[in-house]
């Protein structure tokens, strides 16, 4: 594991979505690597590999087959050995209910999905430079859905 | 109440009839006692008189025997000692009687002893002349010595005779006297004692009749009483029963039968009886209900099944209670009514109901999950658009450049009618938490929402105090949202948009508008000086996707208004739009204080 790159997931059903993400990445010339998983079982299977590299920074959709993000986002936090990783909820809900649950379920920032390719880059790059140490001490119910 | 006089009256009547016959008997007792005195004294007289009448003849018989005898002497001729022969057995008849009749007396017995020894002697001298003269040779001087002492003897019996008279008149006087006391007070009792017994039957009668024409009044009370029963208990569908604690004995109403389907009082009423026409898996359930009747003089209203005759099925509801008559007795009166159609409809309301709600929800869900999913293909038509631009836009001829703008607005547009939609729908959701919340922030927090475009607008936007109410206050942030945004919208290219919001506290029957109660209200106007609308489209204007213009003119899904309106609807409020083409709009909002 090196310092140089930043390490990302990504779990989401579906396949537009990775791709606009995956180009996004590419297209902001940050030292990442990404990961992408097509859903909640295939990803909690590589977090709980022991070989696996952990990513800094998790971004999870919410509404997927098999294990959907919430289910996910509690197991995570449940395991003392993945709970430190920075979650990000992924999602095209904007709904209270949504954000209330991954908030109290212990999610750093909710990111609704933007329309426009340029506002994606623009979310993508702030999430992944956040200090996230400062950013979750801080972190309260006003700020943790992420406005353009 | 008049029926507890009634029930009085046989006690007085009763007091009434003991004197009456008590006073007949005492009548009845003096009467006969002084009938008996009267019999006494009449029987009195006439023996006195027989006695009188006796005395006379017993004398007339000796005067017949001297009579008889003077004339034989004279005429020697013997037919006229006839009498004379005759007068002995005559006169001894005469003295028996004499004797017999004043046997009770003993003055009068004494009289008598003297008066034979009289007759006697006369006869005695009568019979001695006689002898000496049938002889022949007699003394003349002893013979008129003879008639002489003859002579002195009738005389001392003619004495005797009206001595005996006399005594038997004062004997008979002595009676009458004290006869007569007796008898004199007599009708003066008795006439009083007649007199008190008339007036007590008058009163007896008097207050009869009374009561007669009282238990008449009450009788046709009760029955005009009892029709209105049967009627009310035919029409309202119902049946009574009594039970007599006394007798333990049931009665039931003729709609009670009609209920069970029989025909009135074709049976005997009983406890038994009922139960038989219960349907047998409420039958437990009914009798363990009908206990309290004995317990707690009560019958708390139940309702249970029952078989009528015709086997049709019914739902029943008894209730009842003891209640005390006028006699003192107590009676467990209940009555049944038919609620099968109440039943039925009850469980058609809360069958109703459950569909109804179960509709809405699967509505509301609907609609919420529509309008989401509805986001994510739209999004990404959205993000593709944005790269083609980004990376294409060039090599794309004019008339492609055009399309690919046509279609992000037509995009862009799609977004904000499933936003709308999505906010409408969430309005009606559940979510309605009311808390107390501060107007003022909540109208900062909209103006802040709209801050771009009011700057843009350069609007200016004043408003008054507002009050603090209990809300929910997200749905309040969105009905001023909507509505400024509204004002907005419509405002005039060429002036400065102006929005008013007042907020007065009034009653409601002061507004012509609201229910004509006194409920308190808060009033808030939002009033804008833009296009305005014709007064006619005042209530369309609340309807959803309604547009009182076209698209190109005025972006809008018609949805933000119809929004409010829910909002308002949710405070159990009301919402009312007023407006004048080309000098503005004015939304009124009436919350409950």
């Amino acid at each position: 594991m090196t310092t140089d790159f930043i390490n990302i997931c990504l779990a989401d059903d579906d396949e537009d979505d990775r791709l606009f993400f995956t180009d996004a990445f590419d297209e902001l010339k940050i030292n990442t690597k990404v990961s992408t998983f097509n859903d909640g079982v295939e990803l909690m299977d590589y977090l709980n590999h022991e070989d696996s590299v952990l990513p800094n920074v998790l971004f999870l959709d919410l509404n997927m087959p098999k294990k959907n993000g919430v289910e996910c986002l509690l197991e995570i936090k449940k395991n003392e050995k993945l709970s430190d990783i920075a979650i990000a909820i992924y999602s095209t809900s904007s709904s209270e209910e949504h954000i209330e649950e991954t908030f109290i379920n212990g999610a750093n920032i909710y990111i609704k999905k933007p329309n426009d390719f340029e506002d994606l880059k623009k979310i993508l790059s702030e999430v992944v430079t956040i200090n996230w140490q400062y950013h979750t001490s801080g972190l309260n119910k006003d700020n943790f859905l992420m406005r353009m | 109440m008049k029926y507890i006089q009634l029930h009085k009256s046989p006690l007085f009547l009763k007091i009434i009839f003991v004197i009456s016959v008590a006073i007949i008997f005492f009548i009845g007792g003096i009467t006969f006692k002084h009938i008996t005195v009267l019999k006494k004294s009449s029987a009195f007289v006439s023996n006195s008189h027989e006695v009188n009448a006796e005395l006379e003849r017993l004398i007339s018989y000796i005067k017949d025997a001297e009579t008889g005898q003077r004339g034989y002497l004279l005429s020697n001729d013997k037919t006229f000692l006839t009498p004379y022969h005759n007068s002995k057995g005559l006169v001894r008849k005469s003295f028996k009687r004499v004797s017999r009749l004043t046997a009770h007396s003993r003055t009068q017995q004494s009289n008598l002893k003297k008066l034979l020894y009289f007759i006697n002697k006369r006869q005695n001298y009568l019979s001695k002349s006689l002898y000496m003269i049938e002889q022949g040779k007699y003394d003349q001087n002893i013979l008129k010595n003879n008639l002489i002492i003859g002579k002195q003897t009738m005389d001392s019996i003619r004495y005797k005779v009206e001595d005996m008279m006399i005594t038997q008149q004062k004997l008979l006087k002595n009676r009458q006297k004290e006869y007569e006391l007796t008898m004199n007070y007599t009708p003066l009792l008795i006439y009083l004692t007649l007199i008190t017994t008339l007036i007590l039957i008058t009163i007896a009668f008097i207050k009869m009749n009374r009561d007669l024409v009282l238990l008449k009044i009450t009788i046709n009370t009760l029955s005009v009483a009892n029709e209105a029963s049967n009627l009310a208990e035919i029409v309202g569908g119902f049946g009574s029963w009594q039970l007599n604690f006394e007798t333990n004995t049931y009665t039931f109403s003729d709609n009670e039968y009609r209920l069970l389907g029989c025909e009135p009082q074709s049976f005997v009423a009983s406890l038994e009886a009922y139960l038989n026409f219960i349907h047998p898996e409420d039958l437990e359930y009914v009798i363990e209900n009908t206990k309290s009747i004995l317990t707690d003089n009560d019958l708390a209203p139940f309702t249970y099944r029952i078989i009528r005759k015709d086997g049709e099925i019914r739902h029943f509801r008894t209730l009842g209670r003891t209640v005390t008559i006028a006699s003192g007795d107590k009676t467990f009166i209940g009555t049944t009514s038919d609620v099968t159609e109440e039943v039925y409809a009850q469980k058609f309301i809360e069958d109703r109901n459950r569909e109804l709600e179960s509709n809405n929800k699967e509505l509301t869900a609907f609609n919420y999950i529509a309008s989401h999913d509805l986001q994510e293909p739209l999004r990404k038509i959205e993000t593709f658009l944005s790269r083609l631009v980004s990376k294409d836009y060039d090599n794309l001829s004019k008339a492609g450049q055009q399309y690919v703008s046509s279609i992000q607005s037509s995009a862009n547009r799609m977004r904000i009618l499933i936003q709308d939609l999505l906010q409408f729908s969430r309005t009606n959701k559940a979510e309605k938490v009311f808390e107390e919340a501060d107007l003022n922030s909540l109208l900062e927090n909209s103006k802040q929402e709209l801050a771009q475009i009011i700057e843009e607008k350069k609007a200016v936007i004043e408003n008054n105090e507002l009050p603090i109410l209990n809300v929910i206050p997200f749905q309040i942030q969105q009905l001023f949202t909507n509505l400024i945004s509204n004002s907005l919208k419509y405002s005039k290219e060429d002036a400065t948009p102006i929005i008013k919001i007042n907020c007065s506290t009034i009653v409601a029957n002061e507004e012509e508008i609201l229910p004509n109660n006194n409920t308190k209200y808060h009033k808030i106007t939002v009033a804008d000086n833009g296009i305005g609308f014709e007064q006619e489209y005042a209530k369309k204007i609340f309807i959803l996707f309604n547009r009182l213009h076209n698209k190109n003119e005025y972006e809008g899904t018609g949805i933000g208004l119809a929004i409010c309106k829910k909002i308002v609807e949710n405070h159990k409020g009301f919402i009312f739009a007023k407006g004048t083409a080309n000098e503005g709009a004015t939304f009124t909002i009436y919350l409950p204080a």
